[in-house]
């Protein structure tokens, strides 16, 4: 070995211990692991016996996985699109304004994003509750029918309102961000050439603000396809369903069944599903 | 044992006190068990005040170090266990698990055999079935019992008297209280929470009634969660949700405490260790108010119960010092004090025979019996014990079995659903679950 290129894996050293150790081996763990299946006698331990890709092709087979990814697809093409449209539009709003009032309002968009979701969420279960949610009581002591936020076809809706609640505010600031990088002599120039602020907005910024609009979709679409801790707050509160989201129904498959094997399978499958698709999407929205 | 005894009648002789009317077999002898030096233990458990009892375990075996991490109730440690069990690292010595999730975690074999560290010589300070429940083939023992939970009727006497209820014998009888509460208060009382996401707490009331829902015999399981039984009782509780008569709060939620300490809700069929429970979470509300009476019966003059709960004390694979783990879920589960101290403190109800015995477990100025008006609480309690059917058996898929009874009741309390159809999806969605994880199991 050359000595520079010893030098350039010494430099790279920490950090590919890490990848390797935190990254990569939980994959290749996880991989190895849904090659097996429980083999059960009675109440004996149960044996791990290897069965290539039968945990896959159950996988493609089990109702519960694909209503988890139905779910979070109906999820996603509502969510996404209206955080990522609010949040764009909070940025664009706070960047044309000045001052105090810019700074508070864009510490109160961002505050329940620093609020970890075990906590939000149980605030949120407690707004949601049936007997217990304020709304509620309001509606009842106007003598209307109460809403059950947590009932089986409301349920995607209220989990999509705290995942709004959470991220809004922070994709606000990523724009933001963006936005206060675009050089002010752009919008300088397109003034002298006569460009109203709604134009600099509509021609300059917009397009500009592109790429990390881009990669918020791209995260946002991670994201939901990893929403657990939402739905998961709110379990002990109402009945929640095992398959709500995939990565609730691959936890309850793996802590609560012990099939560990069948949910590496499950969380792989997820993977390629999401790689697919945010692939997908992003060469449809590269400019050629 | 002989020289022993004559000891003990020497000492006795001379010094007036009960030493060895408790050395002599009211408690195993702690000094014979053999343990590693320099033990410190991890235990996993929910029990209230269990860091104060293993103070005093610390106190008497100064060698042994314990440290008691409450991670959450039930499920949410189970699944924290199991995650740990498969990992190889990480789970705790010592863990509480109840009798009716331990089958789950034999198949995973996270669970040490204590019988070579000296579990047999606890065998005999314990209520016969509860070892059964903790050695299911009578060979290897998981786990040492902590507590049953027979269950009975626990009832606000002030709400009661009131509405001039009459504590009702029979089921009969209870729907017809039901309905006269319901009409006495104009719908505001009602006499009874169904609880729509607790499995043991239903299959408890099926048990009363001689139901009967897992079976195994010679490595094949069988399970009938849709038997006669369960669905002639679910159908008795779906009326009374139906008519307005029941709630169907969760259980242990602020909601369903909320409700009992207002006065919305008058009695609830609660197991052992639930008269303890309740005193803990609503305090001074409603304290001294309600009284403890034997579970209404399907035929007047029988005196049945179920079981809701009762854990054991298990020792994990992953334990350095499995010796001195054994000695304390042994000294917990049998020494007087830590066993009074456990009822006093959120009224663990022991499954050991001179715990149930012992006199002090009445005081009536203590809880829970204080926040019974006084009650001799235990008694109703230890006659319910001698009611239940002691031939019942669990299965290891119970911990889906348990979540899926939420997802059906659900639909059936929303009015989707019929009991017989909640139990028929009940039935298939385990039984699916079940032959997916690879068991083999037969329903007829």
């Amino acid at each position: 070995m050359k000595k520079q290129s010893k030098i350039a894996y010494a430099f790279l050293a920490p950090f590919l211990i890490l990848f390797v150790a935190f990254y990569l081996s939980p994959i290749v763990y996880a991989a190895y692991l849904s090659l097996f299946t429980k083999k059960r006698i009675g109440l004996r331990a149960a044996q791990d016996v290897f069965s290539g890709v039968t945990n896959y092709i159950r996988g493609f087979q089990d109702v519960n996985f694909l209503t988890s990814l139905k779910n979070i697809l109906i999820f996603g093409i509502f969510q996404i699109p209206t955080m990522l449209i609010a949040a764009l539009i909070l940025a664009l709003l706070l960047d044309q304004s000045r001052g105090l009032l810019m700074r508070v309002c864009r510490t109160i968009y961002f505050i329940p994003y620093t609020i970890p979701i075990a906590i939000g969420g149980l605030v949120w279960g407690c707004l949601y509750a049936r007997d217990l949610s304020p709304v509620n009581q309001l509606l009842s002591t106007l003598n209307l029918a109460r809403i059950d936020f947590l009932s089986p076809s409301l349920i995607l809706f209220s989990i999509a309102n705290i995942t709004f609640w959470t991220w809004t505010g922070y994709n606000m600031i990523t724009l933001f961000a963006a936005l206060k990088n675009i050089p002010d002599e752009l919008s300088e120039a397109a003034r002298v050439d006569g460009a109203k602020r709604w134009d600099i907005v509509w021609r300059i910024k917009l397009p500009l603000l592109m790429p990390t609009f881009q990669l918020l979709f791209l995260f946002s679409i991670i994201g939901t396809s990893q929403i657990f801790a939402e739905a998961w707050v709110l379990r002990p509160i109402e009945y929640v369903a095992d398959n709500i989201t995939p990565n609730v129904y691959i936890y309850l498959t793996a802590a609560r069944d012990t099939n560990y094997s069948y949910a590496a399978a499950l969380a792989i499958l997820l993977a390629a599903v999401v790689f697919a698709i945010s692939s997908f999407l992003l060469r449809k929205l590269q400019p050629h | 044992m002989k020289i022993h005894h004559f000891l003990c009648a020497a000492i006795a002789a001379s010094i007036p006190s009960l030493v060895c009317a408790q050395s002599n077999s009211s408690q195993p002898d702690y000094t014979k068990f053999a343990v590693e030096p320099g033990a410190q233990l991890e235990v996993w458990s929910w029990v209230v005040g269990l860091d104060s009892v293993a103070k005093d375990f610390e106190k008497e075996f100064p060698n042994i170090k314990v440290k008691v991490d409450n991670i959450g109730g039930g499920p949410t440690e189970y699944q924290k266990l199991q995650t740990a069990i498969k990992a190889g690292s990480g789970a705790p010595d010592v863990a509480q698990i109840e009798y009716d999730f331990l089958p789950s975690f034999i198949v995973t074999d996270g669970l040490a055999d204590l019988t070579p560290f000296g579990a047999e010589q606890a065998k005999s300070y314990f209520v016969g079935w509860t070892w059964g429940q903790v050695s299911p083939d009578g060979k290897i023992v998981y786990g040492i019992p902590q507590d049953i939970g027979p269950l009975a009727l626990m009832y606000n006497k002030k709400t009661f008297d009131k509405y001039q209820i009459a504590v009702p014998k029979t089921w009969d009888e209870f729907a017809a209280q039901a309905e006269k509460l319901s009409k006495a208060s104009q719908g505001k009382v009602k006499i009874v929470n169904f609880f729509a996401d607790y499995a043991p707490w239903f299959i408890g009331l099926a048990w009363a009634a001689d139901g009967k829902f897992f079976e195994t015999s010679d490595d094949t399981w069988s399970q009938e969660l849709n038997n006669p039984i369960a669905e002639k009782v679910l159908t008795y509780w779906n009326d009374l949700v139906k008519k307005g008569y029941a709630t169907t709060y969760k259980g242990f939620t602020p909601e369903l405490y909320n409700a009992f300490a207002n006065g919305e809700i008058a009695a609830s069929v609660e197991a052992a260790w639930g008269p303890g429970v309740m005193a803990a979470s609503l305090k001074e509300r409603t304290a001294g108010d309600w009284r403890v009476a034997p579970l209404p019966q399907w035929k007047a003059g029988e005196a049945k119960s179920g079981n809701w709960g009762g854990s054991a004390f298990v020792v994990t694979k992953q334990s350095k010092f499995p010796r001195a783990a054994t000695l304390f879920n042994i000294w917990l589960n049998t020494h007087r004090s830590a066993v009074l101290n456990n009822w006093y403190n959120t009224g663990i109800f022991p499954a050991s025979i001179q715990g149930l015995a012992d006199p002090e477990l009445h005081m009536p100025d203590k809880d829970p019996s204080k926040f019974c008006g006084g009650q001799n609480v235990v008694q109703v309690y230890a006659d319910a014990a001698k009611g239940v059917n002691v031939d019942f058996a669990w299965s290891p898929w119970f911990a889906f079995v348990n979540d899926n009874y939420n997802k059906q009741m659900s639909e059936m309390v929303a009015g989707k659903f019929t009991p017989r159809q909640a139990l028929d999806a009940w039935q298939a969605d385990s039984l699916k679950n079940a032959k997916d994880q690879g068991f083999e199991v037969k329903s007829q």
